[in-house]
């Protein structure tokens, strides 16, 4: 019997020491004591002064015994739930689980068939779906866009009406407002079986973003008001730009972000304790020539790597950050930054990266990114899975057996365990001059469209049930009339 | 096809070497005659494994325990096939060329040869070209295969060809070279009759010489 061994089961990286993580965890009790943050919402700052915040006008600030308190409250573990119960579906949030999936909200779309840029339209959001049930490394759905062409108010509800009949991964949603909020949750409930069918199995995730520096918005609040008062897990978001509008220093941008998102998780945990919060922030450089929000800059990955360890070390998961790029089309910087990007954020454990098929600095969803960036993940988590030292793997026998200049492809040895050794590409070419000649000289961005092309042929999700079906109308039909 | 074909070609894809000869000579028992149970039952799964490897549905080892399969079921069939006057699919002659020690790309080809239903003679490796010439006398070949790993012993491949030619033999039998740094414009260079650019490539090569592909 082995004793005292120590296993490694996967590869992981860690940047930030024990004191350094102290360091920043103390800087954000700091900013939250000291500064606070301006509060737009009179009933959250009720709700917080009653927690024992001390409020002053709009600016809430929190004793760090609450920030504290709050942070043991929320779990570092929970599962998210497939809508159908199909137990592939599901997201077992905890520590050493890092999941992947697109990011809301941006403007334009790659159009499947042109492959032109274009506003995004309502009638992508199914076929964004579609691709992420069918994609094996991506985990959870987000629609890459802002719907254009429906009523202006109700982008986010046709977005969300739109994912979820189209697959059964979780959901991570986003809205403009309360109603649009109800009508999201009113799907969700439905297809669950009820409320507290719900709450026992989320299957949505409600997604909030404040604004910095250091403001919670009134829309923020309200969503995550909304979320906590009928237990819909949580992600509080902020997307502060170093040099911009946080520190241009890595530990000055992980501390501020920290702050803006642990306010909502102490407003969230004082209205429901136990709520599941996804601590946030999608920290990024401005560029200080191209004047943009860099989604491919180094800095993304290595900033979002700290986050990860200081939200870890604080016991939240984290909202993660890659497979995105600054590049307009599909191509070597697509790949580069995008692979790079989603490899960090595998090494770092974040619990869900989003974002994964931005393009252009999130100004262009892009849903050949993503299934470009579902064979890298793959590629990545074949390493993060590291390698198994034991009597089997060592193989000394099966050494012996072969001995000098036999070979190994006859071998039990090898038949159990090629598969789950080996990763097996499926975009990536490996075949020989002659057999890529003679499949057309393929490029990887032709193979990714064609991929894309035959899951929309191909693919159906799981149906969702017909009650459900009619909740969608009626949620579509009430908020067509509220705008009217 | 019948039932009993159907299985057949069943045990071979799924490489279930252990049912083999018992569905072989369930299948004679049945009436059937041996060309029969090979070319529509095992012959037919032979192919379809192949046509998986291609797509990457199966993967060498796979492929290796649908040809030992084959070649259970060939234990039953051989003596009666002969007995029958029917001949094999055709007799290939392996080896690495001279200086070459590199021989599991070889190996896989030969393995796949015989679950194709050939016979075959591997020399192994380090193979110098008046091995090649005893044994082309000695099993009268259909086929000959080389190979070669590296670039400083390919050139062993064209002096082997050369002697066989010399000693008269070449006209009686086709050959295919193979090899990671072989291509086709090396094989016409050194006057090879084909080119495999992997071993199932190499086995598609050896069947279309004998007329079966």
């Amino acid at each position: 019997m082995r004793t005292n061994y120590r296993v490694n089961s996967g590869v992981r990286f860690r940047m930030l020491s024990d004191d350094q993580l102290e360091e920043l965890f103390a800087g954000v009790l700091h900013v939250l004591e000291a500064t606070g943050l301006d509060v737009h919402h009179e009933e959250a700052r009720e709700i917080l002064k009653k927690a024992g915040a001390w409020v002053d006008g709009l600016r809430v600030r929190l004793p760090s015994y609450l920030v504290k308190r709050s942070l043991e409250m929320a779990p570092r573990s929970f599962t998210l739930y497939a809508r159908d119960g199909n137990p592939k579906h599901n997201i077992y949030i905890g520590p050493g689980r890092a999941h992947f999936g697109p990011g809301p909200t941006c403007p334009n779309f790659i159009d499947i068939e042109s492959l032109e840029r274009r506003p995004y339209v309502k009638s992508d959001v199914p076929l964004v779906a579609r691709v992420v049930d069918a994609l094996t490394n991506i985990d959870f759905c987000e629609s890459l866009g802002t719907v254009n062409d429906v009523h202006h108010d109700l982008g986010a509800l046709y977005e969300f009406a739109g994912m979820f009949p189209n697959t059964s991964k979780p959901i991570v949603a986003w809205s403009y407002d309360w109603d649009d909020s109800s009508g999201i949750h009113a799907i969700a409930v439905a297809e669950a079986g009820g409320q507290q069918a719900f709450e026992r199995r989320p299957n949505y995730v409600h997604y909030c973003e404040p604004l910095s520096p250091l403001v919670s918005t009134s829309e923020a609040i309200s969503k995550l008001i909304f979320a906590a008062r009928h237990g819909v897990p949580l992600v509080f978001t902020p997307c502060p730009i170093a040099g911009g509008t946080a520190p241009v220093t890595a530990a000055g941008i992980i501390t501020q972000a920290a702050a803006e998102s642990w306010m909502g998780l102490v407003l969230a945990q004082a209205i429901r304790p136990g709520l599941p919060f996804i601590m946030g922030g999608v920290l990024s450089i401005m560029d200080m020539n191209a004047m943009i929000l860099s989604y491919g800059a180094p800095e993304l990955s290595l900033m979002m790597a700290g986050l990860t360890e200081l939200a870890h070390c604080a016991g939240l998961p984290l909202w993660q950050t890659g497979g995105c790029t600054d590049s307009k089309t599909l191509d070597e910087q697509a790949a580069i930054e995008g692979s790079l990007s989603c490899f960090f954020s595998a090494l770092s454990g974040g619990d869900l990266c989003h974002d994964v098929g931005y393009t252009e600095s999130a100004m262009t969803g892009s849903v050949f990114q993503l299934a470009m960036m579902d064979e890298a993940i793959g590629y990545a988590r074949r390493i993060t899975r590291g390698i198994e030292v034991n009597e089997d793997t060592l193989a000394v026998n099966v050494i012996h057996n072969v001995g000098p200049n036999g070979h190994y492809l006859r071998e039990p040895h090898t038949r159990r365990h090629y598969k789950t050794e080996f990763w097996y590409p499926t975009l990536l070419d490996r075949r020989n001059y002659e057999e890529w000649e003679m499949m057309g000289q393929q490029r990887l961005s032709d193979r990714v469209v064609g991929k894309v092309q035959d899951i929309l042929a191909t693919h159906q999700p799981s149906p969702i049930k017909p009650e459900t079906e009619k909740v969608i109308q009626e949620v579509l039909e009430a908020a067509e009339d509220r705008v009217k | 096809m019948s039932e009993i074909l159907e299985k057949i070609s069943t045990a071979i894809i799924e490489g279930d070497a252990d049912s083999a000869p018992g569905l072989v000579q369930k299948a004679l028992d049945q009436g059937l005659a041996p060309k029969t149970v090979l070319d529509d039952g095992m012959v037919v799964g032979m192919n379809e494994v192949g046509a998986r490897f291609k797509r990457g549905d199966m993967f060498v080892p796979e492929v290796l325990m649908s040809a030992d399969t084959m070649q259970a079921g060939l234990v039953v069939l051989r003596p009666l096939l002969a007995a029958a006057g029917v001949k094999m699919l055709g007799t290939v002659v392996l080896g690495t060329v001279k200086g070459d020690l590199h021989d599991i790309g070889k190996n896989l080809v030969g393995m796949m040869c015989e679950g194709a239903g050939f016979e075959v003679v591997d020399l192994g490796f380090n193979v110098p070209p008046e091995k090649f010439i005893s044994a082309i006398k000695e099993h009268q070949p259909d086929v000959v295969g080389m190979s070669a790993l590296l670039t400083t012993t390919m050139r062993s491949m064209g002096h082997t060809i050369k002697a066989i030619e010399e000693a008269g033999l070449r006209d009686q039998l086709k050959i295919m070279v193979g090899g990671a740094p072989v291509d086709r414009d090396f094989a016409e260079r050194i006057g090879a009759d084909g080119y495999g650019s992997n071993a199932v490539a190499g086995v598609e090569q050896a069947k279309r010489f004998v007329g079966t592909a």
